[in-house]
């Protein structure tokens, strides 16, 4: 991932003021257009961080272990006694 | 209690005596054993608690609290005075949980733990949701149950832990302190299900409250329902009323940034649409006016050079034109190689792939993301202000290329100017600035 943008708030952040530069207007066209490539940077970032993240249930351990749930703890069927 | 004690001490029935009055003079030794005075309006007695029964206690004997107190009497024997060992003690008026609640909370709030300064905010997308809860209990499934359905590809990571009975409150804050350095881990959700004061009770002790106020990642607490407020509700970041609104709230912070983003993604392409309009309704102007078309017919008869510079500027123009096509392709595939549509691809293709199932659950939240990185992506091909230039315009800059030249006399015979074509840019010098 870019090394530039240090996360999703960050990005978020970091658009918001190129959207006001760009609103206020009156730059130059060079600066403009590299406002614009930020920006399509960082809302690639935030929506690649939107989709990277893989649905995942895992049990930390007493020893400090990730183990995978065991399946039935994700099931809307199982009812709780 | 004069009265009790007008009778000879050895009496049987002293072994099991209860007194009611007023602590005073309470000190703990360093034994660990407790001292104090009982008084009501016309007596005192000493007590002692011996350390045993004191650590049974919940909460802290102060002096000035009216408390009944069970124990045996027996005879402090250097001074000779009726003493009572007390076995057990409660304050008067309400329970001793709530007493010890009361003190517990005076107490940190004195500290400055529920500071609001002292609340983080929570992450807008979490990387990992921290968990600590009971395994066995319904607030694990209600918050998975509700995950499922409004952030399907959330990431748990979850530390078991007793929530109620002997050593809960220690084991409690054991899981929040091992969940806190889980790599990625950006938020905890700690908690329970509903149950009696009793069992929501580690809750109000003092190791669960310090260790949420030590978590490294912010926390929300969620104890019970709406109407339970433990200690733990006010040193976490945030409160939640239950462990389901807990997962609504984490959901809500993503879905709230989701949406600022749409937001500001509309406005970029609204500002560079307009922009760009501007831009190309400038070029037209100018390509119409007189001074323009009448230039070229100028240097036409201005001899062989001028016919040569001519000649060039048609051949590139031709040039021009006939890689127009070529330029085109190859933006085209600029711009596709970040077009987002086609990583969504893959990423659904390997995510189908993997899983069938989870696909269908996550179906839902795909479908919305990938008809806004559609639009979005639609947007951003029609907004780079390199098409326009594939088009077949060029932005004439000063030397140093610091400015954009739209006026012939902003430069004068002899001074250099570069073009930014589609392609590649030249670097000119002017013969004549058509004055």
């Amino acid at each position: 991932m870019d090394a530039t943008i240090k996360d999703f708030e960050a990005a978020i952040a970091e658009l918001e003021s190129i959207v006001k530069k760009l609103e206020e207007g009156d730059l130059p066209l060079e600066t403009s257009l590299q406002l614009y490539e930020r920006g399509v940077q960082l809302s690639r970032f935030c929506h690649s961080r939107l989709e990277e993240a893989e649905r995942r249930i895992e049990i930390l351990n007493e020893r400090g272990e990730l183990k995978p749930a065991p399946a039935a703890l994700g099931e809307d069927d199982k009812q709780v006694p | 209690m004069t009265s009790l004690f007008d009778l000879p001490f050895e009496e049987p029935g002293f072994t099991d005596v209860w007194v009611e009055g007023e602590l005073s003079n309470s000190r703990v030794w360093n034994t660990g054993h407790l001292y104090f005075t009982l008084k009501d309006a016309g007596a005192q007695i000493r007590g002692v608690m011996f350390r045993s029964a004191l650590r049974a206690l919940r909460f802290t004997p102060q002096d000035g609290l009216r408390v009944v107190a069970r124990g045996r009497v027996s005879v402090y024997d250097p001074k000779g005075e009726y003493q009572i060992v007390c076995e057990q003690m409660e304050p008067e008026g309400l329970g001793a949980l709530q007493l010890a609640f009361d003190q517990l909370k005076r107490r940190l709030a004195a500290e400055g733990l529920f500071d609001e300064r002292r609340k983080r905010p929570l992450p807008a997308l979490p990387r990992k949701i921290g968990i600590v809860t009971s395994l066995d209990g319904a607030a694990v499934r209600d918050i998975i149950k509700v995950l499922r359905r409004r952030y399907p590809n959330a990431h748990l990571v979850i530390r078991p832990a007793r929530v109620q009975g002997d050593g809960a409150a220690l084991d409690i804050a054991r899981a929040l302190g091992a969940i806190g350095k889980v790599p990625g881990v950006d938020v905890v959700i700690v908690g329970r299900g509903g149950g009696s004061i009793e069992d929501l009770w580690a809750f109000n002790e003092e190791v669960v409250a310090r260790a949420i106020a030590g978590c490294p990642v912010p926390t929300i607490a969620a104890v019970g329902h709406e109407t339970d407020v433990t200690i733990a509700d006010f040193v976490a970041d945030v409160r939640a009323p239950t462990p389901s609104a807990a997962a609504e709230i984490v959901v809500s912070r993503k879905d709230d940034f989701c949406a600022r983003l749409d937001r500001l993604a509309h406005r970029v392409s609204a500002t560079m649409q307009a922009r760009l309009h501007r831009l190309d309704s400038r070029l037209r102007t100018l390509e119409a006016r007189p001074g323009l078309a009448g230039m070229r017919a100028r240097l036409a008869m201005r001899g062989r050079h001028a016919a040569e510079l001519t000649h060039a500027l048609h051949r590139g123009i031709r040039a021009g034109v006939a890689g127009r096509e070529r330029v085109f392709r190859g933006l085209r595939l600029a711009l596709e190689t970040f077009d987002l549509r086609r990583r969504l691809g893959r990423v659904r293709a390997r995510l189908l792939a993997a899983d069938g199932r989870l696909a269908g659950a996550s179906a839902r939240l795909r479908h919305r993301a990938d008809g806004r990185l559609r639009s979005a992506a639609a947007r951003l091909e029609a907004l780079s202000p390199l098409a326009v230039l594939g088009r077949g315009y060029a932005v004439c800059w000063n030397r140093d290329r610091t400015a954009v030249i739209r006026d012939a006399a902003a430069v004068a015979r002899g001074d250099r100017v570069r073009v930014t074509l589609a392609r590649g840019e030249l670097e000119c010098e002017v013969k004549n600035s058509g004055q």
